[in-house]
This record gives structure tokens, C-alpha cells and sequence, in this order.
């Protein structure tokens, strides 16, 4: 068999899909770390301050990355749904359930970054901006779907309800991400958005490079550690749990 | 088959309504409470009032459909029906597009009717009226149509409360800004066919593929 | 205008949102093997005693 295919298989196995998960997330955490150490310092520290926004723009570094990555985690999540409930994968619906608190993480560290970065330049701490709107909606949906998981006592049936939220949920989120923007312009008038599309100096964008790479190996960790708590919680009455937490009594 | 089906279950959903004909009218007072509550809040001016009537209108048929949402599946849900659907002969799709639609013309359409009678509490400009009727007609269904996904995700939840609302509300919110954009477009003196095709296009959307997910989600969750 | 106290607020978010996106999980996982292991106490402690009163019986009748 394709080693590849076999690996796949393999995963899908719960003690070996622990023991993977339990090796490779601090690696991810480590990898993340050290370039998120880079990309911090060179955001605060080496590039020079923005002629118009001053030192607050450094906040970009932190609120574009986090605003993309709370897109991408939806996505993901509906794709590891998707798999889940036309194959019923339990290790899908596992993955796709993990994505939530994660993505949900970047939405809110996306929403208060960008409320912080706006009281300077707008004067306000709100302002119903399509795109702040839009990312106050999707954490709504993160936090639905969180909620729908949690409230199902059958693990299998709640992951594959709130997966197919997720999926519901990333089919309509274009739209609603068009209709506010229809909606912003009927009522606010003016489009202009201090977010916007500034051309960027080239010195500028190593550190966004090393912020996006960074929250993307922070994302790889903690899937793993997620998905490594929920495999164990699913599978709490099994021999290989009782096994993994007490080695030297296990009969 | 399909037929028949569907004209069994309208004759029993209109019957069941029959013997209980106050609670067709429970989500039309849902609403009148909401307006007045409104109408007490902004302080009853006429000027004040006719700015925002178009929306509180829209919010208040919104609302009452949220808490009508939960009579769509549960009695089913409750008497075992809804397992003797998933083991028709017909789609169940099919099925739970015939109930959303009886459910839509028996908590809706009443709202439809009462909308002119709560227009006047809220000194609605007459004009408005005709554009904030057709944005009702189309968005109450399409409101129906994915309040029914929703319910059929949390059905056999015994306390689903404001769960239903935070699972609906992301999914209601381009119905409400594409229904009371169209009255403010209009207000604004502007055609308002743009957001009332863009609901019309949602609507038929929704018709086909909400009942899909819907059924979908009533397999997941008798499993 | 000094922005500094606002960037120090935006990345001391960033930080304690991960912080506790780190955390959770490690509780989660810690939780579930203690609690794996108190089942398997009582699983012993069940045998223990079950193997007790077998033996018990089994007097009885040979007697």
C-alpha cells in the first residue's frame, strides 16, 4: 500500500493518532514561537514608524494575520466537516471540532486589535466598519458552532451537527460578508477605510510574512493539542487510555 | 405520492392549528409587544418614530418568527412523527418543505397582515409601506426556510433557549440588512428592485437547499 | 498622541489570547488522564474485592 495511504490509515487509529499528536505539537509550538520572536521584534523594534498612523500601525502585525487566520480556520473546519459527514471519519470530525476554539481565538484577538488600533485613528473604539461587522458575525458563528458541540451528549452526533453548521456557515459567509458591505455603503456614505489599501514599502513586509507563518505553526499546535484532549475524552473507557495515564500498573 | 403526502400533512398541520387556534396568533402579539416597547423607549414622537419604523418593523416580525421557530419540529420531535417521516417513502426534504411552509403561512402571514395595523403605531410613512410589505413577503420565507435548518439542528434539545437565536442570527442577518436596506433604499428615493431581487434569489435558493440540509440535520440528530 | 500604551495593549491581547489557547488543551488532556486513572484504580479495587468473595463461596460449597 502507498505509504502515504497507509499513514493516513494509521491516523486514523486513536492511541497512534495520540502519540502523534503528543510528539508533534511542541514542535509546532516551538517552531511558532521562534518565529513569532523574530516577527514581533522586527514589528516593534526594526521597522520604521508609519509617516500617516505613527507606531500605532505596528498593531497591523498583529490584527492582519489573526484576521486571516480566523477565515482560514473556518474554512478548514468546514472541509475537515465535510469529510466527516460524507465519510464519517471520526478522526475528521475530531480535527473539524478542534478548529473552533482556535479560530474563535484569532476572531476575538481580530476584533480587539482592530477596536484598539481604531481608537487613534477613528477616535472610536467602534465603528460598524463592513469588515470589523463581518468579523463580529463570524464569531458568532465559531461560537454557535462551539455551542451546538457542546450541547449534544453524543460525541459523534454533536460533531457531525455542528460540522454541518460549519459548512452551512462557510456557504453563507460570502454573502453576509457582501451584504454588509452593501449595507455600509447605503448608510455610512463614505468608503473609506483606514485598514485600507496602503501601499506597503517593501521593508515592511518581512515581519507580516514571519507573523502569517508564525500563526500558522501556532494554529498546527494547538490543533493537535485540542484534537489530542478530545480523542482521549471520546475514548475515556478504552485500555490504551488507561494504559497511557498509569504505564507502570497496567495489566 | 409526493402529492398526496404533502396534502396529508397540510390537512393535518391545519387541523392540529385548529384545535388551537390561539397560538396562530401568539408570534403577530410578539410583535405588537415589541413595537410598543420600541414605541415607549424612543419616547412616541411622531418624527422620531417614523425614521426608524421601517426597522422596528423588520426586527419585530424577526423576532417573532426566532421564538415561533421552536413549535416548527418539536411536536413531532415529541411524539416520535419525525422518525416515521425519515422512514417515508417520500424525501424527507420534501417533507420538512411542506411543514416549514405551513408553519410560515400560519406564523408569518398573519405578521404580514398585522404589519399595515403596526405600521400606523409607528407613524410608518405611507409610502414605505408597499416596498417594507414586499421585503416581508420575501424574507419572512427565506427566514422560515433557514430558521428551519436551525431548528432541525437543535431538535430533541429539551432547552435549546437562546442557543436557536446565536445559531440563527448569522445566518438572518442578510435577510435583515437586504429587507430593511430595500425600505431605506426606497426612503432614499432610489429603486429598491436591487435588494428585493437579491431576497427573491436568496428565497428560491433557500428553497431547494435548506430543506436539504434541514433533512440532513434531522438524520443527524435521531441517530 | 503617544500610541505606545495602545500597541501595548494590542499585542498584550495577542498574548493572553494564546496563552490561553496553549493552556486549555493541556488542562483538558490532564484532566482526562487522571480521571482515566481513577477508573483504573477502581477497576482494581473492584477485582480485589470480587475475587475475595469468590473464593469465599467456593468454601462454602466444597464444604
Amino acid at each position: 500500500m502507498n505509504p502515504i495511504v497507509r499513514w493516513f490509515h494509521q491516523l486514523g487509529s486513536p492511541p497512534y493518532f495520540d502519540r502523534f499528536a503528543a510528539r508533534w505539537a511542541p514542535v509546532a509550538y516551538v517552531l511558532a514561537i521562534l518565529v513569532m520572536a523574530y516577527g514581533l521584534w522586527a514589528a516593534l523594534f526594526q521597522v520604521p514608524a508609519d509617516y500617516q498612523q505613527g507606531d500605532s500601525f505596528r498593531i497591523l502585525y498583529i490584527h492582519v494575520p489573526s484576521a486571516w487566520m480566523s477565515m482560514f480556520v473556518f474554512g478548514l473546519m468546514a472541509f475537515y466537516a465535510a469529510i466527516a459527514l460524507v465519510w464519517r471519519i471520526k478522526l475528521c470530525e475530531i480535527l473539524a471540532m478542534a478548529c473552533a476554539p482556535i479560530g474563535a481565538a484569532f476572531t476575538v484577538i481580530t476584533l480587539a486589535t482592530g477596536s484598539i488600533w481604531g481608537k487613534p485613528m477613528w477616535g472610536t473604539w467602534w465603528d460598524w466598519d463592513p469588515r470589523l461587522t463581518t468579523e463580529l458575525i463570524l464569531l458568532f458563528l465559531y461560537l454557535g458552532i462551539i455551542g451546538l458541540y457542546n450541547a449534544i451528549e453524543d460525541r459523534r452526533a454533536a460533531a457531525r451537527a455542528a460540522g454541518l453548521l460549519a459548512i452551512v456557515g462557510v456557504a453563507l459567509l460570502p454573502v453576509i460578508r457582501y451584504s454588509v458591505v452593501w449595507w455600509n455603503s447605503l448608510h455610512q456614505g463614505q468608503t473609506i477605510s483606514v485598514f485600507g489599501q496602503s501601499q506597503m514599502d517593501a521593508s515592511m513586509l518581512p515581519p507580516l510574512f514571519a507573523m502569517i507563518a508564525a500563526t500558522k505553526l501556532w494554529f498546527i499546535g494547538s490543533l493537535l493539542a485540542r484534537a489530542r484532549a478530545d480523542n482521549l475524552r471520546r475514548e475515556a473507557g478504552k485500555d490504551w487510555v488507561l494504559r497511557l495515564a498509569k504505564p507502570e500498573a497496567a495489566r | 405520492m409526493m402529492r398526496s403526502a404533502a396534502s396529508a400533512l397540510i390537512a393535518r398541520d391545519f387541523r392540529l392549528l385548529w384545535r388551537r387556534r390561539g397560538d396562530a396568533l401568539q408570534p403577530a402579539l410578539f410583535a405588537l409587544l415589541v413595537v410598543v416597547l420600541f414605541a415607549l423607549a424612543l419616547g412616541g414622537e411622531a418624527r422620531a418614530l417614523e425614521r426608524v419604523a421601517a426597522p422596528v418593523l423588520w426586527l419585530a416580525v424577526l423576532l417573532a418568527g426566532l421564538l415561533a421557530l421552536d413549535t416548527l419540529f418539536r411536536g413531532d420531535a415529541e411524539d416520535g412523527s419525525l422518525e416515521q417521516w425519515m422512514l417515508a417513502p417520500v424525501p424527507l426534504s420534501w417533507l420538512v418543505l411542506v411543514r416549514t411552509f405551513m408553519h410560515w403561512a400560519t406564523t408569518a402571514l398573519p405578521l404580514l397582515v398585522a404589519t399595515p395595523l403596526l405600521g400606523e403605531l409607528l407613524h410608518l410613512p405611507r409610502d414605505q409601506l408597499p416596498v417594507l410589505l414586499a421585503s416581508l413577503a420575501l424574507g419572512t420565507p427565506l427566514l422560515s426556510l433557514l430558521g428551519a435548518v436551525v431548528a432541525a439542528l437543535t431538535v430533541g434539545m429539551r432547552r435549546s433557549g437562546i442557543l436557536v437565536a446565536l445559531l440563527a442570527l448569522p445566518l438572518y442577518v442578510p435577510v435583515l440588512v437586504f429587507g430593511a436596506g430595500s425600505v431605506a433604499v426606497a426612503a432614499q428615493g432610489l429603486d429598491a428592485a436591487g435588494p428585493l431581487l437579491l431576497l427573491g434569489a436568496g428565497l428560491v435558493l433557500a428553497l431547494v437547499l435548506a430543506p436539504l440540509a434541514a433533512a440532513a440535520a434531522i438524520r443527524i440528530a435521531m441517530s | 498622541m503617544s500610541y505606545q500604551s495602545y500597541v501595548i495593549a494590542a499585542y498584550g491581547v495577542f498574548a493572553v489570547v494564546l496563552l490561553w489557547d496553549f493552556v486549555a488543551p493541556r488542562i483538558e488532556i490532564a484532566r482526562q488522564l487522571r480521571a482515566a486513572r481513577l477508573r483504573a484504580a477502581r477497576r482494581t479495587s473492584r477485582a480485589a474485592e470480587s475475587e475475595l468473595t469468590r473464593t469465599d463461596s467456593e468454601r462454602q460449597v466444597s464444604e
